[in-house]
């Protein structure tokens, strides 16, 4: 994965991480510039909060209405266009186009999960983004995107700091 | 439709003609002991009373071409379908062969081709020019004769005049010799069919399911009275 | 489980993917050989005719119906574990859900084909497809088996999702330990994970939403298919029980087949430390309770049937009781039922060879349950004169076997591929609950309210 320039400190458990958290925000870093980077999602902790508000439920709602108004439409204009008697039921009927109906809403619904998902999580992605493949191995991330000149050195300080493993500078 | 049970001698006629008729082919006999035998119209005997008393009755069963059909709403590929006649179509090049129609007959009159069914030289001679010829995987069952229908039709239209009662006989009133089978318009009420229709030896074979079949049997004793007696 | 740090699950579940012995590569061809052996009988099919099978009238699905039903049955298994378990917060759940949801998508693979292999004319199924064609007509929206062409593909779809999305955390993570042509490849299927909050957070809320979505579509799959029967006015198939019973046989023949596929996956691949006889107590426990409510079904339609006394209905009835079909049916109910009762009720006997005992009677009973429910009724329709008998060919008992075997392979595959157990969701069963949690506000980045830690305030100050 290509990298960009980047300060960041690589820790051994989420308490750590979360210390690092605090002290870059209390350096003023602003949240875009902050990476943080884990290999299982920490949901206990703030950090691992972050960016949390989605409108992905009410998508997905949209998605399944939409999907339910396209398969119903298509059983009625269908049955309307080309009008041909079965069984001495109407031609269009509306019990077994709900069936299609239902089963179309829910794969939009299905289908806009998976879409925001990928829009949403940025995947696929392989533009240059921060990475280390120590977090396989548990550490967590904890850095600065494009951090400025000036601040590196009170970046690498604040990162040690607070516990980290190892800190490095790439880029 | 109408069949009269108490006219019908079982001398079989009726499929031989359906055959001849609708190029239906024979599957040989290893095929028909299993079941595979496509006779659009069969010939049903049961038999009542025991040695001496034996009564044997002979029932022809065919395409009831039902108003409310259960083989229609089920066919995925609208290939069997009700027409605006009033008949159940059965339209073989739209057929994927689900089978599911012959599944909901309650009639057990729809056939498969389970294989491409061959005519050895120089049977296929035989073969009536008017009707096609059926592949492997598409299912069949009586049509009433749709092409004599629509040749009756056709050359009512032509002569500039409205299709008279007798005009359209299928192969197997055709040839059925006691007349037991009776073809004709059950919405002209001066037919032979509406007359026959209202005759207190009517009845319709599995009424009881809801599917509004157009064939009408009669029979002089119903099973009331058969057991009775 | 003994405790385990993070990296050694993460080596003990990779190892499938990092070493191969030579008796996979036997598993693989000797399954292949049938597998390979399905396939030409059906080309043989195609290119002969469906005469080649031993149906007939009035039997006109028997074998090909029965597989697909059966299959689509089994592909209850994955929905059931994953999202019930997960929307209940269900924490056993963990090791469990993948293992499970790999049944699913490869199940209603199987399964799906069947209503293309069992067609007379198989090459013109795109038929079903609703797509403006050039003979003007669309299909028939009204057939049961349309609904089945919708429903099924919208549960594979979803599967294929539910079952995807929570592996590319663990490509990723095959990716930074792999090397060479391995990490090439899953460097392209991780596509470019990473592991921020957004995206782990993204990750979950598409969970709980596919959670949510597809369990009432997998209980509409199996209605829909039960509907292939109970639409059509034959004895003994126009029950409105159909729906309910059809997925309730579902998911016990799922949970069946999920405890069989666990019990193979912790023998062959060595994950006794984390697929744990508690895992398959509880599964068990499930498993006992789909059995009584399969007993419960069961009871239920026949009592109703025999009080009934409709002649028709009746037929087929005593056809199955102590007719010709007899013997299957109570095979069918001693291996559904009578079996596995005794096995998944006594605590003592509900061991991982206790219920691997009790699934494989289920499966096998489950499957005589399909045919049972398709064939005795169609030979048995209205008018004796027409009644008719049933016998399988061997084209259809290979196609039969090459499902079963098609399955196994495709796991085996599978499971070279991806980690069979979700390594990060294990980890996060793993993770303490922590402390500071009760002292966390949800926090939107530079509002006043801020984590309240003692590292935290220390950073403030400074």
């Amino acid at each position: 994965m290509k990298t960009v320039k980047a300060i960041y400190g690589l820790y051994n458990d989420p308490d750590s991480a979360q210390g690092a958290v605090d002290a870059l925000r209390a350096a003023k870093v602003e949240l875009r510039d902050l990476a943080i980077i884990s290999s299982e999602p920490f949901e206990e902790y703030e950090f691992g909060r972050l960016d949390h508000r989605t409108p992905m439920p009410w998508l997905a709602a949209l998605g399944g209405l939409m999907g339910g108004v396209s398969g119903f439409l298509l059983a009625v204009l269908t049955q309307k266009s080309y009008p041909l008697a079965t069984g001495g039921m109407p031609i269009v009927t509306l019990w077994a186009n709900g069936i299609i109906t239902y089963e179309l809403t829910m794969l939009g619904a299905i289908l806009t999960t998976l879409f925001t998902l990928l829009v949403a999580a940025r995947i696929p992605d392989w533009r240059a983004k921060i990475y280390d493949p120590a977090v396989s191995e548990g550490k967590i991330l904890v850095g600065v995107v494009n951090p400025r000149e000036e601040s590196r050195v009170e970046l690498k300080r604040r990162l040690s700091e607070a516990g980290a493993a190892e800190t490095k500078e790439v880029g | 439709m109408v069949v009269d049970l108490d006219r019908c001698t079982g001398c079989e006629g009726c499929v031989v003609a359906c055959h001849a008729e609708n190029n239906i082919p024979t599957v040989g006999e290893k095929e028909a002991a299993i079941g595979r035998a496509m006779h659009w119209i069969r010939v049903e005997r049961y038999y009542e009373g025991d040695f001496p008393n034996v009564k044997v009755k002979f029932q022809p069963v065919f395409c009831q071409q039902c108003d409310a059909a259960p083989c229609e709403p089920v066919c995925p590929t609208f290939a069997s379908y009700h027409t605006n006649e009033g008949l159940n179509g059965q339209v073989y090049n739209r057929c994927i062969g689900t089978r599911y129609c012959a599944n909901a007959c309650p009639y057990n009159v729809r056939f498969f081709n389970f294989y491409n069914p061959v005519w050895e030289t120089p049977l296929h001679l035989q073969l009536n020019p008017d009707v096609s010829v059926r592949e492997v995987g598409v299912m069949e069952k009586c049509t009433f004769c749709v092409q004599r229908i629509k040749a009756a039709e056709i050359g009512a239209k032509a002569e500039k005049r409205e299709l008279k009662d007798g005009d359209v006989q299928p192969a197997c009133a055709q040839t059925c010799a006691p007349k037991a089978l009776v073809f004709g318009d059950l919405s002209d009420p001066a037919s032979e069919v509406s007359r026959l229709a209202k005759s207190n030896r009517a009845t319709r074979l599995l009424e009881e399911l809801g599917t509004q079949p157009k064939v009408i049997y009669l029979q002089r004793e119903s099973w009331h009275d058969r057991e009775k007696s | 489980m003994t405790e385990k740090s993070p990296n050694q699950i993460s080596d003990d579940l990779l190892r499938p993917l990092f070493q191969t012995s030579w008796k996979f590569f036997a598993l693989v061809a000797f399954l292949g050989v049938f597998v390979v052996a399905a396939f030409a009988s059906f080309g043989y099919q195609v290119y002969t005719g469906i005469g080649v099978w031993g149906i007939r009238r009035p039997v006109f699905w028997a074998f090909d119906i029965t597989n697909f039903v059966f299959w689509i049955g089994i592909s209850h298994a994955g929905t059931l574990i994953s999202a019930i378990l997960r929307l209940a917060n269900a924490t056993w759940r963990r090791p469990v859900t993948r293992c499970a949801e790999v049944i699913t998508v490869f199940a209603l693979s199987i399964g799906a084909m069947f209503p293309i292999i069992h067609l007379g004319r198989p090459w013109l199924a795109f038929w079903l497809i609703p797509y403006g064609s050039e003979r003007q007509i669309w299909p028939n929206f009204r057939s049961p088996l349309v609904w089945d062409f919708f429903a099924i593909n919208t549960y594979l779809i979803g599967s294929v999702a539910f079952l995807t999305l929570p592996i590319i955390p663990d490509w990723a993570l095959v990716r930074d330990k792999a090397k060479g042509w391995r990490k090439r490849v899953y460097s392209i299927l991780a596509l470019g994970w990473r592991g921020t909050p957004k995206q782990w957070s993204r990750l979950e809320t598409a969970m709980r939403i596919m959670a949510i979505a597809i369990i009432p579509v997998a209980v509409s799959v199996h209605t829909i298919v039960s509907w292939d029967f109970a639409m059509a006015p034959v004895p003994m198939w126009h029950s409105t029980i159909f729906g309910p019973y059809f997925v309730a046989g579902a998911i016990f023949s799922g949970i069946a087949g999920l405890i069989i596929a666990m019990a193979a996956l912790r023998k062959f691949l060595h994950l006794e430390e984390y697929l744990l006889p508690i895992h398959f107590d509880n599964l068990g426990k499930l498993l006992l309770m789909m059995s009584l409510l399969w007993f419960y079904f069961v009871l239920a339609e026949r009592l109703t049937a025999w009080y009934g006394n409709a002649p028709s209905e009746m037929a087929v009835f005593w056809s199955t009781q102590e007719g010709s079909y007899a013997p299957l049916f109570w095979t069918m109910v001693a291996c559904n039922f009578l079996i596995p009762f005794p096995i998944l009720a006594i605590k003592r006997l509900r061991t991982i060879t206790g219920t691997v005992i009790a699934s494989l009677g289920v499966v096998v009973g489950m499957w005589l349950e399909r045919f049972l429910i398709i064939v005795p009724s169609l030979s048995r329709k209205f008018s004796p004169y027409s009644w008719g008998t049933y016998q399988p060919t061997w084209v259809e008992i290979t196609l039969l076997v090459g499902t079963f075997a098609g399955m196994v392979l495709l796991y085996a595959l599978f499971s070279k591929a991806v980690p069979i157990i979700s390594i990060w969701e294990l980890k996060v069963g793993m993770q303490k609950k922590s402390v500071v949690s009760s002292q966390l506000s949800v926090v939107s980045y530079g509002k006043a309210q801020k984590a309240d830690t003692p590292l935290a305030n220390e950073a403030a100050k400074s």
